[in-house]
């Protein structure tokens, strides 16, 4: 196992936490980039790289509550590993069911993460932050899968000028 | 042993899921050396960059709106400062003002010019006096120099003075010392001394002042001073020029002459 790339995803983690968490949100939507990673590993990877990365993932993304962190972690390992069982058992060739796969994946995380903050109106929050945050990470997931899949290629985006 | 190895292959990945959850445990109880140390270890190598980035970049921008707010504040400091001069000025102007007495049977009302009009030399000015001031047209003006003009029409707020330098504006003068009269007008060359008899006494330096005969102006305002004194031969009148008192390209502070007071 190469671990460059993964802490690439770890320094991407922690520079969107410190600042193109606040430069992408929109109306204090937010774009859940650990959730994201993870669900592609999940979706490209075998299932301990996906549990290992996602425990690393949620505990760098939460590196500041340190009381915290083990909730976040052992939530996005278990999205991840969860996503990585559900993967094996679809049948995720088509591109939208890959997108509903992220978004099922994305909110659920999401979710997780608003029941983890607690505090007052979680109910509500569940609704007016984590399924928005889930939906404009989708987007997100949208961007990088026309990559994966190759449906945008360089090569069609230089054939166009 | 080999058997540990056949048993952990076997379950290799319950035994990573176990892991995971036993390590997510420990996390979760919180012990503070454990959790304290992971924080600083992830917050130390994967945000300290950013943040000390992202301090620089927010040390920039402030530094660019204290910048930005600084340049405001000179430009008011220096809009405030040329009001404090102009303040200043007219602080120096009213002191000199201050010991001004109006001709004897006359007090004096203060007014403010507005408005100058007229083409290269001023001929007219408004002030901020009017019918509510009891302001009347013919009223005489004068400034700390001297004549200034009459006021021809007057609003509710404000009036017009016709200025000494209005060609049609005319005053019947005398020559302060030798008493000798004449009429004093605003020409294209300048003051001059009109209907002034060849054999007048006058010469250059010498005072002029109005006479109080046209009716208009109280007699002994001081109107101008003979800078130039011309006889020519075989003519009736002399050319007298004469160099206004007042500046009427600098006029602020006129006074409204009122009769009445002592």
């Amino acid at each position: 196992m190469r671990l460059i790339p993964y802490l690439i995803y770890l320094i991407l983690i922690a520079m969107h936490q410190v600042f193109l968490q606040d430069m992408t949100s929109i109306a204090g939507v937010r774009i859940d980039l650990a959730g994201l990673i993870v669900m592609a590993i999940a979706l490209y990877k075998s299932e301990v790289i996906t549990l290992w990365f996602g425990l690393v993932a949620g505990v760098v993304w939460a590196a500041g509550m340190p009381d915290a962190f083990g909730w976040y972690g052992l939530l996005l390992a278990l999205v991840g590993v969860t996503a990585f069982h559900l993967r094996e058992k679809l049948n995720l060739e088509s591109f939208y069911s890959k997108i509903l796969f992220m978004l099922g994946g994305l909110v659920v995380h999401s979710m997780g993460m608003t029941i983890i903050e607690g505090g007052d109106g979680v109910m509500t929050r569940l609704w007016t932050n984590a399924l928005p945050d889930g939906v404009y990470t989708t987007i997100v997931a949208l961007i990088f899968l026309l990559f994966k899949d190759g449906v945008i290629t360089y090569q069609k985006f230089k054939s166009i000028f | 042993m080999n058997w540990i190895s056949s048993l952990f292959f076997r379950y290799w990945r319950n035994v990573h899921f176990s892991a995971v959850v036993v390590v997510s445990v420990i996390l979760i109880l919180n012990y503070p050396a454990i959790n304290g140390l992971i924080s600083q270890a992830a917050i130390g190598s994967f945000y300290y960059p950013f943040a000390k980035l992202k301090n620089l970049v927010v040390r920039l921008s402030s530094v660019d709106r204290e910048n930005e707010m600084l340049r405001q504040s000179l430009v008011d400091a220096s809009v405030r400062l040329s009001r404090l001069d102009e303040a200043e000025r007219e602080n120096l102007r009213l002191r000199a003002v201050l010991g001004f007495e109006p001709p004897t049977g006359y007090t004096l009302m203060p007014a403010q010019v507005l408005s100058i009009s007229g083409g290269r030399i001023p001929t007219a000015a408004v002030i901020n006096r009017g019918e509510h001031d009891s302001v009347y047209v013919n009223q005489p003006v004068i400034n700390r120099d001297g004549l200034i003009g009459r006021i021809s029409s007057v609003t509710a707020d404000f009036a017009t003075v016709q200025l000494l330098t209005d060609p049609v504006n005319r005053v019947a003068v005398r020559v302060a010392d030798s008493r000798e009269m004449g009429i004093a007008k605003y020409t294209s060359h300048g003051m001059i001394l009109d209907n002034f008899p060849i054999q007048g006494d006058i010469a250059t330096g010498q005072q002029i002042v109005s006479s109080g005969l046209g009716g208009v102006y109280p007699a002994g305002l001081i109107v101008g001073t003979v800078t130039e004194v011309e006889r020519p031969a075989e003519a009736a009148f002399s050319n007298v020029d004469i160099a206004p008192a007042a500046n009427f390209n600098s006029l602020e502070e006129l006074f409204l002459l009122r009769p009445g007071g002592s």
